[in-house]
């Protein structure tokens, strides 16, 4: 299977700016929304939600998830593809 | 403990203290707390604002020109946002004089579906009832 960074996502969420406990819970929200095997993006720069809350939370989902730390912008990728 | 049903209750003033505040960063930070539990857990959270708290949801304050702060206001919206369940006391509003032309009714502008519902004291009451916890700010 392809890395889910270079798939196509469906659709893009953006937080940036946005701190604990946002980010998860607007991620949550916008899965709610997608269909099964849909990926989403996130652009997040907070670094307990991109890189404790929100990987815990797709591990609990059972949904594939890959973190691309951007050192150069600031902030995370993070892309799930949901269950 | 499959889903445990949480009630915050706000009866103070905004901005006198940091209480009701706290109250709506930890009805907001609730929702989050099924990734530290076990699976099918979960807690589902009721916002209630009722007595002097009703003043909590005034449109148009002027916490950062004031107090240089973030204002009740904008944290409601973000509570909105979140789908948070935010009831607020029918009786109590009126006995301010407000109405809900007075109040934060929705957070359209940042992307809320969910909007304040107005209610008597006795729904506020029945939410209480058939809570898990009930947390007093």
């Amino acid at each position: 299977m392809p890395e889910l960074k270079t798939m196509e996502p469906s659709d893009t969420l953006d937080v940036l700016g946005r701190v604990c406990p946002y980010p998860l819970v607007l991620t949550k929200k916008k899965l709610e929304k997608m269909n099964s095997g849909d990926i989403l993006k996130i652009l997040c720069d907070a670094p307990a939600s991109a890189e404790d809350s929100i990987p815990r939370f797709c591990e609990k989902q059972g949904c594939a998830m890959e973190v691309v730390k951007l050192e150069d912008k600031g902030y995370w990728e993070i892309y799930i593809q949901k269950k | 403990m499959p889903i445990k049903k949480l009630a915050f209750i706000v009866d103070k003033l905004p901005y006198k203290a940091e209480t009701s505040r706290l109250a709506l960063t930890h009805a907001i930070s609730s929702q989050t707390v099924e990734i530290y539990l076990e699976d099918g857990d979960n807690v589902e959270p009721v916002l209630a604002f009722v007595g002097d708290g009703v003043l909590n949801c005034l449109k148009d304050q002027k916490a950062l020109d004031h107090y240089s702060i973030s204002s009740m206001e904008m944290h409601l919206k973000n509570a909105l946002l979140l789908d948070l369940k935010v009831l607020v006391c029918k009786e109590d509003l009126e006995s301010f004089g407000l109405t809900e032309d007075s109040i934060v009714m929705d957070a359209e502008e940042i992307g809320g579906e969910e909007t304040t519902k107005v209610v008597p004291y006795d729904t506020i009451l029945q939410e209480m009832d058939s809570s898990d916890h009930i947390l007093y700010f």
